[in-house]
């Protein structure tokens, strides 16, 4: 279940990536994001996906962690995007929830 | 689907030769490159062997793209003869006596 | 000159991509498949699943083996481990060159008769022998493993918008438009996978694939290579007297408190009641990345230990590395998962490309389709819906074919083989939409029926597997379910009806026009 965290992470990563590009932040928000905004993604996104590989190593240390945070990687992108696909606002109201359950394992709340 | 050359028509020696370039050239460049290694390494022999094998697919890939974005079979060829001769020479000179 | 460049990868990327296309797409399947080998075989014998994976079990093995092959010139015994929990026996009767086997049945104590199986071990060998003679399965399945290389790499080079399109995905497009969407994303997303299996798939036979090197440095002792590199003992010679074996449990208990994390996975016995018998315990690779040979070898009358191998020199570690991650035998089973999902979008990774080639050259309105376009969308649909179907039948076959039957692993596998026939000569009767969907509603029937055939068949089945907590039955069964479950869906939307065609059609125009 703490692999959540670790898919929690590079979930809203890429979430925020892809809304740093004008044709998914038209998709999923309407509009196209203004400079600040689009920065603001680019940085927010690259750290979160930097920062999903640590629960990877923490859990199963250095080389297997590096080798699932790759699949952590194309697992969350995929969710990404057949969630953008097929049903666009679960695929916002996913970015908060998934790392709030990450989280809540982690720390082993029930 | 145009045969890889950017003037167009279908030149079938010339892709057959190609085609031969890369499979049976590239298993060849591969085979030297894992010859070489073994032979020059200055490694434990089992070591030296084992780099050797690793690389060889990527000098056999390496090869096949090689030939099929070179201009002309010539050209093709040439990519897969020289630095095979030049492995050669290399592993001879440097053969454990 | 730099636009030819692209177009010539381009082209090696269709061509280095269809030619071993259909293989490719097996060998992908089946070798997913293969990640749940010991689930698979599990599921094939359900009774004879063993708890126990010590001393106890090795000590089975042992009498069982001296009662049926005393007079064998080798046994091995593969100790269960929780994601492969049989028990399996294998040995070399004086004379012969293979290894006969069996499982052994917990509740005699004897090798299990009836039911007989390959279980998952089928679709393992099957993904780099394609159950030819080895020496050519093998070839062929390098050969294309090679052609899988170039193709990635080309297609790398021909994909120019990797960054701009990363989460493009345009489904009801037209043409192959959101087709090639679908093979980008399955290609770029999980690329280290694909350049990982690939690469790490040639060198799991580098020494068959390129001996070269190793033929000139050994001056072509191939055996002293092995020797070296993977740090095996060498071979005893028989004494040719007899004496007792020594007990196994000891032994094995010595190997436990040295490898507590790992465990034993394989216990060899060379020339079994000679007096210069050896005894070889393996070490288990559960939660190891790199597979490194790691062995205890014993003599076999005294129970004396003489010789730890193991080889630490840093190539032999990369290969190991290499290796491990191929085999991913590691049980970690939220990573397990994980290669077993990349190694279902590689599947579909190679069969979306198979089938953009036949979209991009669709006909138009009015005109003939060629032979060759009619060929490969016989060979698509056959490959990519009737290899499923065959997998399907496979586990049909081996519920519903009588216990007690001679050559009965033969005949699963013929009936796999005669489905996957089958599939091919459909393909060619009913090419278009509709024999798609109609081989899609036959592999999710087939699919979503197999828990069924396990409830009317067994007493392992869903109703008692989840209530007691048996997570390799009912995962297996769940994971029926599920591929049933995507079948249905794909053959839902396969199936020709002509109103709804034309109304989406409508919807879509009306669509763009007020967008």
């Amino acid at each position: 279940m703490m692999a959540v965290l670790a898919l929690g992470l590079a979930y809203p990563g890429f979430l925020l990536l892809s809304l740093a590009m004008d044709r998914h932040h038209r998709d999923l928000l309407g509009g196209s994001p203004g400079r600040v905004r689009r920065q603001l993604c680019r940085i927010g996104g690259w750290a979160l996906l930097g920062l999903s590989i640590l629960p990877c190593f923490a859990l199963w240390g250095w080389s297997f962690g590096a080798v699932a945070w790759c699949g952590v990687l194309t697992l969350a992108a995929f969710a990404l995007v057949a969630l953008t696909t097929y049903a666009p606002r679960a695929a916002l109201l996913v970015a908060p929830l998934l790392p709030a359950l990450g989280g809540a394992a982690w720390l082993g709340l029930p | 689907m145009s045969a890889p050359r950017p003037e167009g028509g279908r030149r079938w020696p010339g892709l057959v030769s190609r085609v031969v370039a890369a499979v049976a050239g590239g298993y060849a460049l591969g085979a030297l490159v894992s010859i070489a290694c073994a032979v020059l390494l200055p490694l434990a022999r089992s070591e030296a062997v084992i780099i050797g094998m690793m690389l060889s697919f990527f000098a056999y890939a390496g090869v096949v793209l090689w030939v099929f974005a070179a201009r002309d079979a010539w050209r093709a060829w040439a990519g897969v003869l020289l630095p095979g001769l030049l492995l050669m020479l290399v592993s001879w000179a440097g053969r454990p006596s | 000159m730099k636009e030819g460049f692209r177009q010539c990868m381009a082209w090696l990327h269709t061509w280095a991509g269809l030619i071993p296309g259909w293989i490719l797409f097996a060998v992908f399947l089946t070798g997913t498949a293969a990640y749940y080998r010991g689930e698979i075989s599990a599921w094939m014998r359900p009774d004879l699943r063993m708890e126990d994976r010590g001393p106890e079990a090795a000590m089975l093995g042992v009498r069982e083996l001296q009662r049926i092959a005393p007079d064998a010139t080798g046994w091995i015994i593969g100790l269960p481990t929780e994601s492969d929990p049989l028990l399996r026996l294998y040995w070399r009767p004086p004379g012969e060159r293979r290894f006969r086997d069996g499982i052994l049945d917990p509740a005699t104590g004897r090798v299990a008769e009836g039911g007989e199986t390959r279980g998952g071990e089928f679709f393992y060998r099957f993904h780099f022998e394609l159950h030819m003679p080895p020496i050519w399965g093998r070839w062929l399945v390098g050969f294309c493993a090679m052609a899988m290389l170039v193709a990635i790499i080309s297609g790398i080079i021909t994909h120019r918008r990797i960054f701009a399109d990363f989460f493009t995905f345009r489904p009801g497009k037209a043409g192959s438009r959101s087709w090639l969407d679908a093979h980008n994303l399955l290609a770029v997303l999980a690329l280290p996978y694909h350049l990982m299996i690939t690469y790490t798939g040639l060198l799991t036979l580098m020494t068959m694939y390129m001996p070269w090197g190793m033929q000139l440095a050994y001056k072509g002792d191939q055996q002293a290579f092995i020797a070296e590199a993977l740090s095996i003992a060498p071979q005893p010679r028989p004494a040719r007297e007899t004496a007792p074996m020594t007990d196994i449990a000891p032994l094995v208990a010595e190997a436990l408190r040295r490898w507590p994390e790992a465990g034993v996975r394989r216990i060899g016995v060379s020339f079994p009641g000679d007096a210069n018998t050896t005894i070889v315990l393996g070490k288990g690779d559960r939660h190891e990345l790199a597979i490194r040979r790691r062995e205890l070898v014993f003599a076999g009358t005294t129970g004396e230990l003489r010789l730890a191998t193991g080889n630490d020199a840093p190539a032999a570690q990369t290969v190991g590395v290499a290796l491990g991650l191929h085999f991913a035998r590691f049980e970690w089973p939220f990573l397990h998962g994980l290669f077993f999902l990349s190694g279902l979008a590689g599947t579909a990774m190679v069969g979306t490309g198979l089938v953009m080639w036949v979209a991009k050259r669709a006909p138009k309105r009015g005109e003939r389709r060629s032979f060759g376009l009619r060929l490969v969308e016989a060979l698509n649909m056959g490959t990519i819906f009737g290899l499923p179907i065959a997998m399907f039948g496979f586990f049909w076959a081996n519920r519903l074919l009588p216990g007690v039957l001679d050559q009965r692993p033969a005949w699963e596998i013929r009936i796999f083989f005669a489905l996957w026939l089958a599939a091919y000569f459909h393909a060619s009767l009913r090419p278009g939409r509709r024999g798609w969907a109609e081989q899609a509603g036959l592999a999710a029937a087939l699919a979503m029926l197999l828990p069924v055939l396990n409830m009317l068949t067994t007493r392992h089945h869903l109703g008692v597997a989840l209530p007691a907590g048996d997570w390799l039955m009912a995962g297996m069964d769940l994971g029926f379910l599920g591929f049933g479950l995507a079948f249905a869906l794909a053959a839902r939307k396969l199936w020709p009806r002509p109103g709804l065609a034309v109304a989406a059609a409508r919807n879509r125009q009306l669509r763009e026009e007020g967008a």
